[in-house]
């Protein structure tokens, strides 16, 4: 166990933040989470979003009301201490062969492993990265996301002009397939089962398909 | 007897002498890949959540030198628990070393950890031995069973057995068993859900009873000598786990033999540092969990150790 400094807790819309925690000398992979704790020793697991090389470990966490860590988290400050874990994970996005492609799938704070990876300069960049989210303004790192050369943000709740209105599993029929593609997929459990059966039953391999799920409304997983 | 243990070691509260079992050989090696987990189940024995750390990551260099002393010692099985297994980076690595010599047991809850790597355990396919895979299904009701171990649990876990099964792997389930239960009834209501899957409806279930949080002391029954002789005969003696197995945790970055799966959260069952050690040493039936194996037959093995029906007698 590690006790980590608060960098910064950003606010990114009214139910979504960013905690910044100084990194000190934890060494990780994109993909990896790390488990926060608050002063009662209860602890959730939150996905790293920053590069390999940055000097803050960033996470992207859903406040929920009534959460016993999202909600302590918020109210951290700079320079307060923040009990975390190792890193562990067993999800490693962009991690295929050499000879192999991947493509990321995310809604919401699922984005988080995407951009630990993108932000941890790879030499391969995904073919494809959807992203899924309710409102516009949830969306995390457009300018980065938006550099990729397949990216496609999906907005279901409201309709905007430069983005697609609906779930991201309307954009499907645009994903590349092969048995050379890796699907990495990251979010809520409906969309990784939804895009899970229908890659299968698209003759993608099992094997080719990787998933973390988060779950927000208890804060259980 | 060794110094190191606590005074209630040997003798009960109310001084009488403790039951006990006298190991006898080691059929089976356990190891204890860590205590994290993906999963956050409230009922979890080990105490097992994301990032826990009470038992560390186990790595091949922890674990080579017990699996060669054990197949020296003429092990017939490894079996891996947690956490779960296939959140412990070096897991595959172990597996894979250990499939050179034994039969492997792997008790996993089948579900991302394991699903994100299925390229790789397909590949244990072609290993010298075989492995088998256990797999989590703690009710036959999957919101039961959802609402301990999170939401589409059940699902991932069945279809997970199911293609275990379809790669030719041998599988088993493991369940919660509930006080007062029809055990057969509760067993045939796995049926619908094993068709599912296209596994035989008849596949091992093993049933485990309510094991309590560790480091808890819920008001069990102590067993005596008396106990263990009046009650059991030398058969049922021989077929507690800690007559014929162990198990390796490493905690506070040392490796440690433990007398069987159940007791980790008692230092006074790490026997020693040393296969050889470790099967010295005469276990006292002190811990709570020891009262399942009384009571219940509680057995984390699958398959009875026919080994020692000869020569039960070392143990009170």
């Amino acid at each position: 166990m590690h006790r980590l400094k608060v960098h910064k807790v950003i606010f990114h819309t009214a139910e979504l933040f960013e905690l910044q925690l100084e990194r000190a000398d934890l060494s990780f992979e994109p993909g990896n989470c790390l488990a926060l704790f608050n002063d009662a020793a209860e602890s959730r697991p939150y996905s790293i979003s920053s590069g390999v090389a940055e000097k803050v470990l960033r996470f992207l966490i859903r406040f929920v009301p009534h959460g016993e860590v999202s909600s302590w988290l918020a109210k951290r400050q700079p320079g307060d201490e923040v009990q975390v874990s190792e890193p562990f994970g067993w999800f490693r996005p962009g991690q295929a062969e050499p000879e192999e492609d991947s493509v990321f799938i995310a809604t919401g704070t699922g984005i988080a492993p995407f951009l630990s990876y993108l932000r941890s300069e790879p030499q391969r960049q995904p073919l494809a990265c959807l992203y899924g989210v309710s409102l516009a303004k949830e969306a995390f790192a457009l300018k980065k996301l938006r550099m990729l050369p397949n990216f496609q943000l999906a907005v279901s709740r409201k309709t905007t002009d430069n983005h697609f209105h609906g779930r991201v599993t309307g954009l499907l029929a645009q994903l590349p397939l092969g048995p050379q593609i890796h699907y990495y997929l990251c979010g809520l459990d409906a969309m990784i089962d939804e895009v899970s059966e229908w890659l299968e039953h698209h003759n993608i391999d099992y094997t080719q398909i990787h998933r973390e799920v988060f779950f927000y409304a208890d804060e259980t997983r | 007897m060794p110094t190191k243990h606590a005074d209630n070691w040997l003798v009960t509260s109310k001084n009488e002498k403790r039951g006990y079992i006298q190991p006898q050989l080691l059929h089976e090696l356990w190891f204890h890949t860590s205590t994290s987990c993906n999963l956050r189940c409230p009922f979890c024995l080990e105490g097992s959540k994301p990032g826990d750390d009470r038992l560390q990551f186990l790595t091949l260099e922890d674990a080579k030198p017990f699996i060669d002393e054990a197949v020296e010692l003429g092990v017939n099985k490894f079996s891996f628990t947690g956490g779960e297994p296939f959140v412990n980076p070096h897991f595959s690595e172990i597996l894979d070393y250990a499939l050179n010599f034994k039969l492997c047991l792997v008790l996993t809850n089948a579900t991302e950890p394991l699903m994100n790597q299925f390229a790789r355990v397909k590949e244990f396919n072609s290993k010298p031995q075989p492995v088998h895979f256990r797999i989590s299904l703690d009710h036959p009701d999957p919101t039961k069973h959802d609402k301990s171990r999170g939401k589409g649990n059940f699902k991932k876990a069945l279809d997970t057995l199911g293609r275990l099964y379809h790669e030719e792997f041998g599988v088993s389930i493991a369940r919660l068993m509930l006080s007062g239960e029809d055990s057969a009834a509760v067993d045939r209501a796995y049926a619908p859900f094993f068709r599912q899957a296209g596994v035989p409806l008849d596949i091992t279930i093993i049933k485990f009873p309510e094991f309590h949080k560790p480091g808890s002391l819920p008001d069990v029954p102590e067993i005596t000598e008396d106990c263990m002789t009046r009650y059991l005969s030398a058969s049922q003696r021989d077929g507690f786990m800690c007559n014929y197995s162990k198990m390796i945790v490493k905690q506070n970055g040392k490796c440690g033999v433990y007398a069987c799966t159940l007791v980790d959260d008692d230092s006074d069952y790490n026997l020693g540092a040393t296969l050889k050690q470790a099967m010295n040493e005469r276990v006292m039936l002190k811990h709570h969990r020891c009262y399942s194996c009384f009571a219940f037959g509680a057995s984390c093995s699958e398959g009875a150790c026919e080994d020692t029906k000869e020569e039960g007698q070392a143990s009170a």
